[in-house]
């Protein structure tokens, strides 16, 4: 029987015939398929990134220790299954010369997922790569009452699906206007996905004005104004809390609007975190614990709580 | 609409992105540069993308009109 080995201090190691003790394998991504001699291997990854010889390493342990099958999840991670519990160890060593480790699954901080982001994205208001390596880093695998999964995407269009995550990070923008550059082409009234900007009619020049309530931080209207009228007048991270898919899915809270400084985002995701572990029940998803506790005490107790 | 003097007009209803961009592109070519090109559009993605595909080529939209029928009016200056 092989040891489950991993960076983990708190796992013990386990020395059963045919016995597997499946929380301990899930913590460190071995999830035990139907057929119960075999494992799907769940490889670690921040923002769904690999390089190309990591790639190939991962279709070689496959042939190799699995049956030649690799799976892609909805969370931008690989899989490897069908790998018999003998030869966990050995794949996972192959694994981890091209500096793969191993994935989580259970009541943990799963992986983050994120979209290219600012890095190559011309909407990308965000570093989302940046930002999920340190989320990834200070929180990945530690304990929560139920699964736990952040994404971070780079703006409004929501490629990442920040609002379907326990902790979702989007970019935005809040946009300004200027009346010196405007002529008054009503490209901005028309093309505002949610019709937040109006024209004010009854002055001497043309007004336009942004209804913030409406507004989704999304950059179409400063992206397409001709003349820059409409500029960036904030830009920055939007935070979302308690989306979950699953049984009963839910669509992520707006915790914030548009903060600008990244420390107190990083100040929040924590506040965020400890609210949930210290509130939400064995099995219940972050977006329950809200529903159930309600949307507004939970917000106003993270943004401005003493706990 | 404005009072510019209109040098062509192209009808892009039922045109999907990309296509509609790429034939205002293509309308535009034959203009000289400050002459102006009327397109009509479909309302939805396109005026979200189109304006700014035509910004990143150096045109300029000077005037867009609801038609209130689901489609829009550009009216475009060519740029440089």
């Amino acid at each position: 029987m092989n040891d489950a080995k991993n960076k983990d201090a708190n796992n013990a190691n386990q020395d059963t015939e045919h016995v597997f003790d499946i929380a301990e394998y899930k913590k460190v991504g071995f999830i035990q398929q139907k057929q119960k001699d075999y494992f799907a291997m769940r490889l670690h990854a921040v923002g769904g990134d690999f390089t190309a010889p990591q790639l190939m390493a991962i279709a070689e342990v496959a042939y190799t220790y699995g049956k030649g099958q690799v799976h892609l999840s909805t969370r931008q991670g690989v899989e490897i299954h069908y790998v018999h519990y003998s030869k966990l160890e050995a794949a996972q060593e192959k694994l981890a010369a091209v500096g793969i480790t191993m994935g989580a699954c259970g009541p943990r901080v799963r992986i983050v997922s994120a979209c290219p982001g600012s890095s190559t994205c011309r909407w990308g208001t965000i570093d989302t790569k940046e930002m999920a390596r340190y989320l990834d880093e200070k929180y990945f695998r530690s304990d929560t009452p139920h699964k736990f999964k952040m994404a971070v995407t780079g703006c409004p269009h929501n490629c990442a699906k920040a609002s379907e995550n326990d902790i979702g990070i989007m970019g935005g923008i809040l946009p300004e206007w200027s009346s010196e550059d405007c002529i008054d082409c009503n490209l901005c009234v028309n093309a505002c996905p949610t019709l937040a900007i109006h024209k004010e009619e009854n002055k001497k020049e043309s007004q336009y004005l942004l209804d913030e309530e409406k507004c989704i931080n999304c950059s179409i209207c400063t992206k397409n104004c001709p003349t820059d009228a409409w500029k960036e007048g904030r830009a920055g991270y939007i935070i979302w809390i308690g989306g979950t898919m699953g049984k009963k899915p839910r669509i992520a809270t707006r915790l914030t609007g548009v903060i600008e400084d990244k420390e107190e985002v990083y100040r929040l995701v924590d506040r965020t975190i400890e609210y949930y572990r210290a509130h939400g029940r064995k099995k219940e998803r972050f977006g329950h614990t809200i529903e159930r506790i309600g949307e507004e005490k939970v917000r106003k107790e993270i943004l401005y709580g003493t706990e | 609409m404005n009072n510019k003097k209109i040098s062509k007009k192209v009808d892009l209803t039922g045109v999907r992105c990309p296509m509609n961009f790429v034939k205002t592109k293509l309308a535009l070519e034959e203009l000289e540069k400050e002459e102006f090109l009327e397109a009509v559009i479909d309302e939805g993605e396109a005026l979200m993308n189109v304006p700014r595909s035509l910004k990143d080529e150096g045109h300029k939209i000077v005037a867009v009109d609801n038609n209130n029928n689901g489609t829009f009016t550009l009216l475009i200056e060519k740029g440089g």
